[in-house]
C-alpha cells in the first residue's frame, strides 16, 4: 500500500516538476517564472521527503529543511529585485 | 702574476673615481683619471724586458665560473703587450687632450669614468687568456662605447649614432659568443693557449665554417668592415677625444686584434682566405673612395679608418706569414697617425667651431703649429717615405703583389691595392690642403682662430714624433716590439723580413710611387669625381637604420597585436583549444569507455530531472542576454544538481550546493543591478563556430572521460579515509573528517581564500562610484516601498529558526551531514535576509557590522587550533578527541577538529556578509546622494 | 622533537595577514610594521631552511600527523628551499618599496601582500597536488586583489582578463586532478610517481589526459605562449611593487612543471614520457620569439618589462624541456637572475613613472631624469639583455652551453639582439631625449635602495657564480632523482613526541 502511494506520489511530484520547469522556461512574464521556480523548490522538498520515506532514512530531511529556507530567501530576493532593483539598500 | 691583474683592473677600479671627485674641480678629475693609467702603463713597461726581450708569456688566472670554462685569466704575450701599450699610451694622451677639449659645461666626471671603463674593457679584450672572458670584455667595449658615443645625449645624431654602433657591435658580439662556445666545445677548453694549439682540430671540424663565420661576424662588425662599416662614420658624433681613442687605436682595432689572436686557430683555410681577404679588399677600396668625398673632417678620417682597417683585414686574409707581420705593423702605424689626426681635427673644430672642409681654408695663418703636425701625420697616412705609414704600406704592396691565391685574377689585388693607395694619398692631401691652405673663408676671418693651449697640442706632438721616429729608424724604434707581437700572432717562427726604408727599386716601391703620383693627380682633378659622386645616391645610414628599426618595431607591433588582440574571448579560446585537442586525442584513441563497474540502474524520475536540467542549462545559454531569466534558469540547474547529489547518496554535497546556490544568486542579483539588463550581440559567425567546436569537443570529452573514470575503478586512498574516520578522526561523517582532519590543511587554505576574497572585494569596492538605473528593465519606475512590512515581519521570524538550523548543522557535522561551511552559509543567508527585508540601516543598528575582524578571527581560530598541537610536540593540525559524559546530555564527543570547524563557520559567516554587505552598501551611498 | 621550521614560511605570512586584518583601526604604521617584521623574518627562516636542504636530505612534514599519501605533506628539498629563499629575498625589498607610498590608495594592501606570500610559499612547499590547487587559489585571489589595488579602468580590464582566465584554469585544474585521482588513486606527488613506477595505473589514457590537462594549467600560470596573453596587460597595469612581486608568480607555474617532471612527465615508465616535450619545446621557443617582438613593440616601460618576463618564461621552459641536469642547473641560475632583475626593472619603472608625472612610463620624450635612475637603468638593461659582465650574461652562457640545440641558440641570440635594440631605443628616448632646461628632480637614495638591493643580489650572483652553479647543479641532481624523492616522502615516519 505504502509503496503504491509512494510511487503515485513520485509520479505526481514528477509531473508537477515538469510543469513547473515548463513555466520557468516559457514565462511569459518574469513573475510567472519566479513563482514557477518557487513551486519547483516546494516540489523538491516533497521529492526529498518522499525519497526519505522510500529509503527509510531521515538523513535527507535536513536538505528539505534547507531548501525551504533558501527557496524562501531566493524568492524574496528576486521579488525585491523586481520591485526595487537593489536588493540590499 | 699580480702585475697582470693590476694592469687590467687599475683602470676598471679607477673608473669610479672621476665621477666621485667631480665636485672637486676639473683638474682633479683629470689627474685622478690619468694617474692610474700612468701607473698601469709603467707596470706594463716594467714587463717589457721579460715579454719583449726574453719572449716570456706572462699568465695569471683566478677561477670565476670554472664549471662553464669561464676563468678570470689574463696573458701578456707580444701581441697583447703591443695592444696594451697602444691602449694605455694613447689612452693617456687622450686623457690629457680630453681635459683641454671638454667644455666647462660638459660633465668631466662622467666622461672620464666612461673612458676608463672603456679602457679597462679594451685591456681585458687584449689580455684575456680565456675565450669567454674575452667575450665578456668584448661586449663591455660595446656598452661603454655606446655610452661614450652618446655622451652628448642632447644631440639626436649622437643618440642615433650610439644606438647604431651598439646594435651592430652588439649583434656581432652575440655571434662571437656563439662562435666562441662552439670553438670551446670543440676543443674542450676555453683556455686560449689550448685553443690556439688546437688549430688543426678546429679546422677539420664539421662546424668549422660556422665557427669561422660567427667569429668573423664579431670581427667585421667591430672593425667596421663592409657591409657593417656604416656605423663608424656616424659614431663621429662622439666628442673628438673619444673618436681619437675609440676609432683609431682601440675599439675598431679590437676586431683586427681578434683576427690576429685567432690567426693560429682559424686561419689557413680557403674559406678564411676568401672571406677575410675579399671583405678586406672591398672595405679598403670603399673606405678610401668614400673618404675622398667627405666634407666633415672627422667623417673623412672615419672612412679612412675603415679603409685602413680593410687593409689590415686584407693582410690577415692573405694568409702568408709575412702578411700577418705587415698587418701587425700597420696596426701600430695606423694607431699613431690616425689618433694624432683625430686630435688635430678636434683642435680645428675646437678653434674654428666647424669641421666642414668647405667652410675651412688657409688655417696655416692661424694654426701654424697644428698645421705642421697635421701635415706630417697626413703624410704618414698617405704613405710618404720617411714616415711610418710608408713602411707598412710598402710591406702591404709587396704582399699584394705576389699573392698567388686568386689564380687568374692575381693581377686584381695589386691593382686595386694601388688604386686604394692613390685614393688614400688624395684624401690625405685634401685634408691638409683644403684646411690649411688656400683662401680664408670670410666667416673664419671674423672668428679669428688661434692655437690651442700648449698642453692640448702635446699629445699630438708625441704621436707625430712617433710617426717620424718609426719612419726613420724602424728597426730601432719598433723592431723588437713588432717581432714580439708578430711572433705571438703567428704562434711560431717569424718569417724573414727587414725593416728598412730602402729596399731597392722593386715592385712595391713602384706601386708606392704610382700611388703618390696618382693620388696627387686625383686630388688635382677631383672636380669631375665629385660631380660623379654627387650623382650617386648617397644613402644616409642613420636614417636608413632608423627607418629599419622603426619598421621592425612597427611590424613587431602589428604582429603582436594581430596575435594578441586584447580580447578576452580569444584568450579563453586559446586556453580551451589545447583542452579540446586533448579531449579529441583521447576520443581518437577509442578506449573502452564502459569499464567493468556496472552502471547504476535509472528510474523515470531521474531521467525526467536530467532532462529538465539539460533543458534549463540550454535555456541559460540561449537566454543569457536576458540576465534575470538566465539567472532563474541556472537556479533550476542548481536545484536539480543538488537533488542529484541526494539521489546519489551525497547529502553533504547537496547541502553545500544548496547553500552556495543561494549566496551565488544573491551575489549575481546585486551585481546585475549595475549592469544593463540585456547584453549586446558582439560575436561573429566565426566566433560562434569556434566556441561551438570548443564547447562540443570539451563537453563530450569530459562526459566520456568521467564515464570512463567511474566505470574503471582502481585502488584509491579513499579506503584509508573510510577505515580511519572513526578510530583516527573521531567522526562518523567521513566527508567532514576529511575536511577538518585528514585534509584540514586544505580547508585552512580554502577559508583563507575566502578571507582574502572578502578582504580583496572590500578593497576593490572601496570608493567605487557606479551609475544606478532609475527605471527597471521594462522602463517603469522602481516601487516606492523599500521594506514592505509583511516581508520584514516574516524575515525576522525566520532568523532565529535559521540560526537554530545552522547551529544544529554545525554541531552534528562531525558525525552527520553538515559542518562549519554549510552552517556558516545558512547563518549568513539568514542575516542577509534581514538586509534584504529591512535594509542596511536597520541591520547595522542592531548587529555589529565590521566583518573584517570577524573573518580574520575565524581563520585565526582554525589556525590556532592547528598550532595547539605543536605545543604537545605533534605536527601542525594534529587532532585529538575525547568522549565525555555530560549530565543530562549523555555521552558527548569533544574533538579539536570541532574547534577548527567553528573557525570555518565564523570565517564563512564573516566573509559572506562582508562581501554582500559591501556590495549592498555601494548603493546606499549612491542612492542617498541621488535622493 | 620534530622541527616545525618548515611550517614557518606558511604560518608566518598567514598569521601576519590575519593580524593585520584584525587591526580594526587601520593604523598605517602598525600595518606596515607588522608586515615588515613578518616579511623580514621570512628571510632568516628561508635561509635556515635552505641550509637544511643543502645538506642533501629531504625533509617531510606530515600535517595532522597523517601518513602520506593519505595526509598532506610539506616537502623541503633543495628546489623548494631555493624557491623559498628567492621569494623571501624578493619580498623584502618589494615590500619596502611599497611602504614608500604604493600601499596607500586602497585598503588591505598589507594583509593581501602577506596572503600572496602565503600562497607562493605554500605552493613551493607542498607535496600534494590538491594542496597545490589550494595554494594556487590563495595565490590567484590574493594576486587578483593586489593587481586591482588602487583601481583604475586599465587595471579593471586587465584584472578581469587575469581572473577569468585563471578561474577557468582552476576548473581545468580540478578536473585534471579528478582524472589523475581516477588514474592513480592518489594525489600525493610522490605517490603518483610511485604508482606509475610500480605499474599500478588504472588506465594510461586517464593519466595522459590528466597529465596533459594539468600541464595546460601550469603553462597558463607560467604564461607559456598561447596561454600568456593575460600577462602583459596584467603586469603592466599593476602598481610597481605588485608587478615586481609578480616576477615570482610565473615561476610558480614553472616550478609545478619542474616538480612534476621527474615524477610524471619525464618519468621513464610514464605513459606521458616523451609526449609533452616536443610541444613544450616548440612553444618555449615560440614564447621567446614572440615575447622578444613584444618587448620591441612596447610603447611603455612597464609593458616592455612584462614582455621581458615572458622572454624569461620561454627560456626557462626550454631549459626545463631539455631535461638534463646540466640544463636544469643552468635554468635555475637563470631563474634566480630573471626573477630579481625583472622585479628590479618593475620597481625602477615605478620610480621613473613617479618622476615623470602624467607621461608616466611612456617611451616618449620627457623631462630630464636623475642620473642615478639612468645608471640603474643601464645596469638593469645590461643585465636583462644578457650582456656581460652581469648575471644575465652568465645565465645565457650556461644555458647556451647546456642546451646545445641550434634552434635554441638562434632564437635566444636573436631575441637578445631584439632586446638590445629595444632597450637602447627605450633608454635613449626616456633618458637622453628631453626638453632643454630644468634640472632633473633628484631621487632620494632611500627610494632607490630596495631596487639597488635587488641589483646587488644579481651582482652577487656574478661574483659567486661558481658556488651558485654548484648549488644549482646539486639542486638539479636531487630533483632528477625521482626515486629518492618518492622514498623520502612515502617513508616519512609517524611523529611520536
Amino acid at each position: 500500500m505504502l509503496s503504491f502511494a509512494l510511487n503515485a506520489a513520485f509520479v505526481m511530484v514528477g509531473i508537477a516538476m515538469l510543469l513547473g520547469s515548463w513555466r520557468v522556461l516559457v514565462g511569459p512574464s518574469l513573475t510567472d517564472r519566479v513563482l514557477a521556480l518557487d513551486t519547483l523548490y516546494i516540489n523538491s522538498i516533497a521529492l526529498i521527503v518522499l525519497f526519505g520515506i522510500y529509503l527509510g532514512t531521515s538523513m535527507y530531511f535536513e536538505a528539505a529543511l534547507l531548501i525551504a529556507l533558501i527557496g524562501f530567501v531566493s524568492t524574496v530576493a528576486v521579488a525585491k529585485y523586481l520591485l526595487r532593483g537593489d536588493i540590499i539598500e | 702574476m699580480s702585475v697582470l691583474f693590476a694592469i687590467v683592473l687599475l683602470p676598471l677600479i679607477a673608473a669610479l673615481l672621476p665621477r666621485l671627485v667631480q665636485s672637486m674641480g676639473r683638474s682633479t678629475v683629470a689627474i685622478v683619471t690619468a694617474l692610474p693609467v700612468l701607473l698601469a702603463l709603467l707596470l706594463l713597461l716594467g714587463t717589457a724586458p721579460s715579454v719583449l726581450v726574453d719572449g716570456e708569456l706572462l699568465q695569471a688566472a683566478v677561477p670565476w665560473l670554472p664549471q662553464a670554462g669561464l676563468m678570470l685569466a689574463f696573458r701578456l704575450d707580444g701581441l697583447a703587450w703591443l695592444f696594451a701599450l697602444l691602449i694605455l699610451g694613447i689612452g693617456l694622451l687622450v686623457i690629457v687632450y680630453g681635459h683641454y677639449y671638454l667644455e666647462k659645461s660638459d660633465s668631466g666626471g662622467r666622461f672620464f669614468s666612461l673612458l676608463l671603463l672603456f679602457m679597462a674593457a679594451m685591456l681585458g679584450v687584449v689580455c684575456s687568456d680565456n675565450l669567454l672572458l674575452l667575450v665578456v670584455f668584448w661586449e663591455l667595449t660595446s656598452i661603454s662605447s655606446f655610452l661614450l658615443i652618446g655622451y652628448w645625449s642632447g644631440q639626436a645624431a649622437a643618440r642615433k649614432g650610439a644606438r647604431m654602433a651598439l646594435t651592430l657591435t652588439g649583434a656581432g658580439g652575440l655571434a662571437l659568443l656563439a662562435g666562441v662556445i662552439l670553438i670551446g666545445q670543440t676543443v674542450g677548453s676555453y683556455d686560449l693557449g689550448t685553443v690556439l694549439a688546437s688549430g688543426d682540430l678546429i679546422r677539420s671540424h664539421a662546424l668549422y665554417p660556422l665557427m669561422l663565420v660567427l667569429v668573423l661576424l664579431g670581427v667585421f662588425t667591430k672593425s667596421a668592415q663592409f657591409p657593417f662599416h656604416f656605423w663608424l662614420p656616424h659614431a663621429m658624433s662622439a666628442p673628438t677625444p673619444v673618436s681619437a681613442y675609440l676609432h683609431s687605436a682601440t675599439m675598431v682595432k679590437a676586431g683586427v686584434f681578434l683576427l690576429a689572436r685567432f690567426y693560429p686557430a682559424l686561419a689557413g683555410t680557403d674559406l678564411w682566405f676568401v672571406l677575410v681577404s675579399s671583405i678586406g679588399l672591398v672595405t679598403l677600396l670603399l673606405g678610401a673612395w668614400m673618404a675622398l668625398f667627405r666634407h666633415d673632417l672627422k667623417g673623412l678620417l672615419a672612412y679612412s679608418t675603415i679603409s685602413h682597417l680593410g687593409l689590415i683585414t686584407l693582410l690577415f686574409g692573405l694568409s702568408t706569414r709575412l702578411a700577418a707581420v705587415a698587418a701587425v705593423f700597420h696596426v701600430i702605424n695606423h694607431a699613431t697617425f690616425k689618433a694624432s689626426l683625430f686630435m688635430a681635427a678636434g683642435i680645428i673644430d675646437h678653434e674654428t667651431g666647424t669641421r666642414d672642409i668647405r667652410k675651412l681654408g688657409g688655417l696655416r695663418r692661424y694654426l701654424p703649429h697644428t698645421m705642421a703636425l697635421a701635415t706630417v701625420a697626413s703624410m704618414a697616412m698617405a704613405g710618404v717615405p720617411l714616415l711610418n705609414g710608408f713602411l707598412s704600406k710598402e710591406m702591404f704592396f709587396a704582399e699584394a703583389a705576389d699573392t698567388p691565391l686568386y689564380g687568374s685574377l692575381n693581377w686584381l689585388v695589386p691593382t686595386l691595392a694601388t688604386i686604394a693607395g692613390m685614393l688614400s694619398v688624395a684624401y690625405s692631401l685634401r685634408f691638409v690642403h683644403d684646411v690649411f691652405f688656400g683662401p680664408v673663408p670670410a666667416a673664419l676671418v671674423a672668428h679669428a682662430p688661434h692655437e690651442p693651449r700648449r698642453l692640448m697640442r702635446v699629445p699630438v706632438e708625441v704621436l707625430v714624433l712617433l710617426c717620424l721616429a718609426v719612419g726613420v729608424f724602424p728597426a730601432v724604434v719598433v723592431g723588437p716590439l713588432l717581432a714580439a707581437a708578430a711572433t705571438a700572432t703567428l704562434g711560431g717562427e717569424l718569417p724573414e723580413y727587414s725593416l728598412a726604408i730602402w729596399h731597392g727599386l722593386n715592385v712595391p716601391f713602384l706601386m708606392s710611387l704610382l700611388a703618390l703620383t696618382g693620388g696627387v693627380a686625383i686630388y688635382v682633378w677631383r672636380a669631375p669625381l665629385f660631380a660623379l659622386q654627387r650623382r650617386w645616391p648617397r644613402p644616409h645610414a642613420p636614417a636608413i637604420f632608423e627607418q629599419a628599426v622603426q619598421a621592425l618595431v612597427a611590424v613587431a607591433g602589428r604582429f603582436v597585436r594581430f596575435i594578441d588582440n586584447g580580447a578576452l574571448q580569444r584568450y579563453v579560446s586559446w586556453l580551451m583549444l589545447p583542452v579540446a585537442l586533448i579531449m579529441l586525442a583521447a576520443m581518437a584513441s577509442r578506449p573502452d569507455w564502459l569499464g567493468e563497474h556496472a552502471l547504476t540502474p535509472v528510474d523515470g524520475l531521474s531521467i525526467l530531472a536530467t532532462i529538465v536540467a539539460v533543458l534549463a542549462a540550454l535555456a541559460t545559454v540561449v537566454l543569457r542576454r536576458q540576465r534575470l531569466v538566465a539567472l532563474l534558469m541556472i537556479s533550476v540547474v542548481g536545484l536539480i544538481v543538488s537533488l542529484a547529489f541526494l539521489r546519489l547518496s551525497a547529502p553533504d554535497l547537496a547541502l553545500t550546493q544548496l547553500s552556495v546556490e543561494v549566496v551565488t544568486v544573491l551575489l549575481l542579483m546585486l551585481a546585475m543591478y549595475f549592469l544593463p539588463s540585456r547584453g549586446v550581440i558582439e560575436s561573429t559567425w566565426w566566433d560562434r563556430s569556434r566556441d561551438l567546436f570548443l564547447s562540443l569537443s570539451i563537453g563530450v570529452g569530459v562526459g566520456l572521460l568521467a564515464l570512463f573514470a567511474m566505470t574503471h575503478p582502481g585502488a584509491t586512498i579513499s579506503t584509508f579515509f573510510i577505515d580511519n574516520s572513526i578510530p583516527g578522526g573521531g567522526g562518523a561523517n567521513v566527508v567532514n573528517v576529511i575536511l577538518v582532519d585528514f585534509r584540514g590543511f586544505d580547508t585552512l587554505g580554502e577559508i583563507t581564500v575566502l578571507a582574502i576574497a572578502a578582504a580583496g572585494i572590500y578593497a576593490l569596492l572601496e570608493n567605487l562610484g557606479l551609475c544606478l538605473p532609475i527605471y527597471d528593465p521594462e522602463g517603469r519606475p522602481w516601487a516606492k516601498d523599500r521594506s514592505p512590512l509583511v516581508l520584514q515581519m516574516i524575515s525576522r521570524a525566520v532568523l532565529p529558526i535559521a540560526l537554530l538550523v545552522a547551529m544544529y548543522i554545525l554541531v552534528r557535522g562531525h558525525n552527520m551531514p553538515g559542518g562549519g561551511f554549510i552552517a556558516g552559509l545558512i547563518t549568513a543567508v539568514a542575516l542577509v535576509l534581514q538586509y534584504v527585508a529591512s535594509g542596511v540601516h536597520w541591520v547595522h543598528a542592531r548587529v555589529p557590522h565590521n566583518y573584517h575582524p570577524l573573518v580574520a578571527f575565524g581563520v585565526l581560530l582554525a589556525g590556532l587550533t592547528g598550532l595547539a598541537s605543536l605545543l604537545l610536540g605533534y605536527p601542525f593540525l594534529t587532532s585529538t578527541f575525547e568522549y565525555i559524559y555530560w549530565p543530562i546530555v549523555g555521552k558527548f564527543e569533544l574533538a579539536s577538529a570541532m574547534l577548527f570547524d567553528l573557525g570555518v563557520y565564523i570565517t564563512v559567516v564573516g566573509a559572506t556578509l562582508l562581501i554582500l554587505a559591501r556590495l549592498g552598501k555601494l548603493s546606499v551611498v549612491e542612492q542617498e546622494e541621488g535622493n | 622533537m620534530i622541527s616545525h621550521l618548515i611550517m614557518a614560511p606558511v604560518l608566518l605570512p598567514l598569521f601576519a595577514g590575519l593580524l593585520i586584518l584584525l587591526e580594526v583601526r587601520q593604523r598605517l604604521w602598525l600595518r606596515r610594521a607588522t608586515g615588515l617584521i613578518a616579511t623580514a623574518l621570512l628571510l632568516p627562516i628561508a635561509f635556515l631552511l635552505w641550509q637544511q636542504a643543502a645538506a642533501g636530505d629531504i625533509t617531510v612534514y606530515r600535517l595532522g600527523n597523517w601518513q602520506p599519501p593519505f595526509g598532506i605533506v610539506l616537502v623541503l628539498d633543495q628546489l623548494s628551499a631555493m624557491m623559498l629563499l628567492i621569494t623571501a629575498l624578493l619580498a623584502l625589498p618589494v615590500y619596502l618599496h611599497a611602504c614608500r607610498g604604493d600601499d596607500q590608495p586602497g585598503a588591505n594592501f598589507h594583509s593581501l601582500f602577506q596572503f600572496q606570500l602565503l600562497g607562493i610559499n605554500g605552493a613551493f612547499l607542498t607535496g600534494d597536488l590538491f594542496n597545490l590547487f589550494v595554494f594556487f587559489e590563495v595565490l590567484l585571489i590574493a594576486s587578483y586583489a593586489l593587481l586591482m589595488h588602487g583601481q583604475g579602468p586599465q587595471r579593471a580590464k586587465a584584472g578581469l582578463h587575469y581572473v577569468i582566465l585563471n578561474l577557468a584554469g582552476s576548473s581545468l585544474f580540478l578536473f585534471g586532478l579528478g582524472l589523475l585521482y581516477a588514474a592513480t588513486g592518489t594525489l600525493n606527488m610522490a605517490d603518483v610517481g610511485r604508482v606509475i613506477c610500480a605499474g599500478e595505473l588504472v588506465s594510461p589514457l586517464l593519466l595522459q589526459v590528466s597529465g596533459a590537462l594539468l600541464l595546460v594549467v601550469f603553462a597558463l600560470k607560467a604564461a607559456l605562449l598561447p596561454l600568456s596573453f593575460w600577462l602583459p596587460g596584467a603586469y603592466s597595469a599593476a602598481s610597481a611593487p605588485v608587478a615586481a612581486l609578480f616576477a615570482i608568480m610565473t615561476k610558480v607555474g614553472l616550478y609545478a612543471i619542474w616538480r612534476m617532471w621527474p615524477l610524471l612527465y619525464g618519468l621513464q615508465d610514464s605513459p606521458l614520457h616523451g609526449m609533452v616535450s616536443p610541444w613544450l619545446w616548440g612553444l618555449a621557443l615560440a614564447t621567446i620569439a614572440f615575447a622578444a617582438l613584444g618587448v620591441l613593440s612596447a610603447q611603455r616601460l612597464a609593458v616592455l618589462a612584462s614582455w621581458l618576463v615572458l622572454v624569461s618564461v620561454g627560456t626557462l621552459m626550454a631549459a626545463l624541456t631539455a631535461s638534463t641536469p646540466a640544463a636544469w642547473a643552468a635554468g635555475f641560475y637563470y631563474m634566480i637572475h630573471s626573477t630579481f632583475a625583472a622585479a628590479a626593472l618593475f620597481l625602477l619603472v615605478g620610480l621613473i613613472s613617479a618622476h615623470r608625472g602624467v607621461l608616466a612610463d611612456q617611451i616618449e620624450e620627457g623631462s630630464g631624469l636623475s642620473p642615478l635612475l639612468g645608471l640603474l637603468f643601464v645596469v638593469l638593461a645590461v643585465m636583462l639583455v644578457g650582456l656581460p659582465p652581469l648575471s644575465g650574461f652568465i645565465g645565457k652562457l650556461v644555458l647556451l652551453q647546456a642546451v646545445p640545440e641550434a634552434a635554441f641558440w638562434i632564437v635566444l641570440l636573436l631575441a637578445s639582439l631584439l632586446l638590445l635594440i629595444a632597450f637602447s631605443r627605450a633608454g635613449s628616448t626616456v633618458f637622453w631625449r628631453h626638453q632643454a632646461g630644468g634640472k632633473p628632480a633628484t631621487l632620494p637614495l632611500a627610494a632607490a635602495a630596495p631596487l639597488t638591493f635587488l641589483l646587488l643580489l644579481c651582482v652577487a650572483m656574478v661574483v659567486l657564480a661558481a658556488p651558485m652553479m654548484n648549488v644549482a647543479a646539486s639542486t638539479a641532481e636531487q630533483l632528477a632523482n625521482a626515486q629518492g624523492y618518492i622514498d623520502a616522502v612515502l617513508g616519512a615516519a609517524e611523529v611520536m613526541p
